[in-house]
């Protein structure tokens, strides 16, 4: 009977020591949760995609209660997220945020992208990307769609033999920049009317070495780089939009135009 | 010191908890997905391992053999390790940010890790003093993370295989495990009794 007690007392003892302990440690240890950042929270989408450049939404949102700017802003949300955000922190005046789009740098159709082998391996782009895959080019989309997989708004899609965005659904979350092991994706700014140019090829090889493995690659000739005030230059025989420089369409446009092998491209949303 | 050596040597390799003791199987196929989560969960284990062996072994010793209560053993170090782990997580709340980000969503998991409690339970049956169970629970965990890590690893590499319908996901991981098992058997003649 003794030692019944005797383990009942220890133990119970022990038990609410322990209880104790954590009682207390629980409020002298309380981090204080900021009521702001439950509002802000609330606003954001809460796909905690990372496209603002934090890990998640909770962490993004303790950040801008703590810094009180937005940084780049909540991509997915928008303006109207961003507005939002900023009557909460009651920072007044405009919030820049630029509205930006996700592109495919590699945009040969099947039958321009030239391949002098068959692939056997498994069909994923990460694997292909070992052995070089199904085509010939080795900077060139593999169409094999390891980007679709992880897209969480199904905006991607494979049209002949081609990555195309759709740029309704797309929310900029990054996850395709990741996941592609030719790291063809890209976020461009965009004007207000969600209207851009990007240069669809990423081969860095010279002339001779694009033709033999693509009929619309970027063989870095430089004609878009000589128009005057001109936001296109040149780079590991790669033309490059800088997309700060651009104050106006036209040079824009007359770089696609003059293009000689139209790897130039728009997009109108 | 040759002792606490035979005993870091002896529980990283050859008596390792997860391999030869089959302890902790759960985050060893759970987290082990990729090298990263692998490495934090790793590192929680390590750090909540060393402490509850170490506080478990003043409560056995100053509390429960006083007493006499040795068959209160289980259900002691099973609540110690509970409050324990819910310590730890509010002070790296606390004090350090960016260690509670990494290593924060990992430890209520551990409350119920059978590694530690197993642990735990072997330092009592062989009457490890002080320092040795310090050290035996550190080398326990450090043990578990290399496990961990080399499975994660393996797992990582796995992505890029063509692998048979029949074997892949579950099956394949537990083929794996076996067979890294088999391995670190190699090592029980590194220390001869």
């Amino acid at each position: 009977m003794k030692d019944i007690y005797i383990s009942i007392l220890i133990f119970g003892l022990m038990g609410f020591t322990f209880a104790l302990l954590l009682a207390i440690l629980s409020k002298k240890l309380k981090v204080e949760d900021d009521p702001q950042v439950e509002k802000i929270l609330n606003a954001l989408p809460g796909l905690n995609c990372g496209a603002c450049g934090f890990s998640g939404c909770r962490p993004y949102a303790q950040s801008v209660v703590e810094k009180r700017e937005l940084f780049s802003g909540c991509l997915p949300g928008g303006d109207d997220t961003n507005n939002q955000l900023s009557k909460i922190l009651g920072i007044s005046g405009n919030v820049v945020t630029h509205q930006k789009l996700i592109v495919c740098k590699c945009q040969a159709k099947s039958n321009e992208k030239k391949s002098s082998n068959t692939y056997f391996g498994p069909l994923t782009c990460k694997s292909a990307h070992l052995t070089g895959g199904p085509i010939d080019c080795s900077y060139g989309c593999l169409a094999l769609g390891d980007c679709i997989k992880i897209c969480p708004t199904n905006a991607l899609e494979i049209k002949d033999n081609r990555i195309e965005v759709n740029n309704q659904k797309c929310i900029n979350c990054g996850k395709c920049i990741t996941i592609c092991p030719r790291n063809l994706f890209e976020l461009v700014p965009s004007k207000k009317d969600k209207m851009t140019h990007y240069i669809a090829c990423n081969n860095k090889d010279n002339a001779l070495s694009v033709k033999k493995v693509c009929l619309t690659g970027c063989i870095g000739c430089g004609i878009c780089a000589k128009i005057p005030e001109t936001p296109y230059f040149l780079k590991e025989n790669l033309s490059y939009i800088d997309y700060t420089k651009v104050s106006s369409d036209e040079p824009l446009e007359n770089g696609m135009n003059k293009c000689p092998t139209k790897c130039i491209l728009k997009i109108n949303v | 010191m040759i002792d606490l050596l035979l005993i870091f040597i002896s529980t990283l390799l050859i008596n390792n908890l997860v391999l030869s003791s089959f302890l902790g199987i759960c985050p060893f196929l759970g987290v082990s997905g990729k090298i990263e989560s692998a490495f934090g969960m790793g590192m929680a284990v390590t750090f909540v391992m060393t402490l509850a062996t170490s506080i478990g072994w003043l409560i056995y010793h100053l509390i429960l053999v006083k007493f006499g209560l040795l068959y209160l053993e289980y259900v002691v170090f099973i609540l110690v390790i509970a409050s324990l782990v819910q310590m730890v997580e509010m002070f790296i709340r606390k004090f350090s940010t960016n260690l509670y980000q990494s290593l924060g969503i990992f430890l209520p998991l551990i409350t119920t890790n059978c590694a530690i409690l197993g642990a735990a339970l072997f330092m009592v049956s062989r009457n490890y003093n002080f320092l040795e169970s310090v050290v035996f629970g550190f080398s326990g965990g450090l043990g578990f993370s290399l496990v961990l890590l080399i499975m994660a690893g393996i797992r990582e590499e796995l992505i890029y295989a063509d692998i048979p319908k029949a074997f892949k996901g579950a099956s394949l991981t537990l083929i794996t495990a076996g067979l890294l098992a088999l391995i670190f058997m190699g090592f029980s003649g590194l220390i001869s009794a």
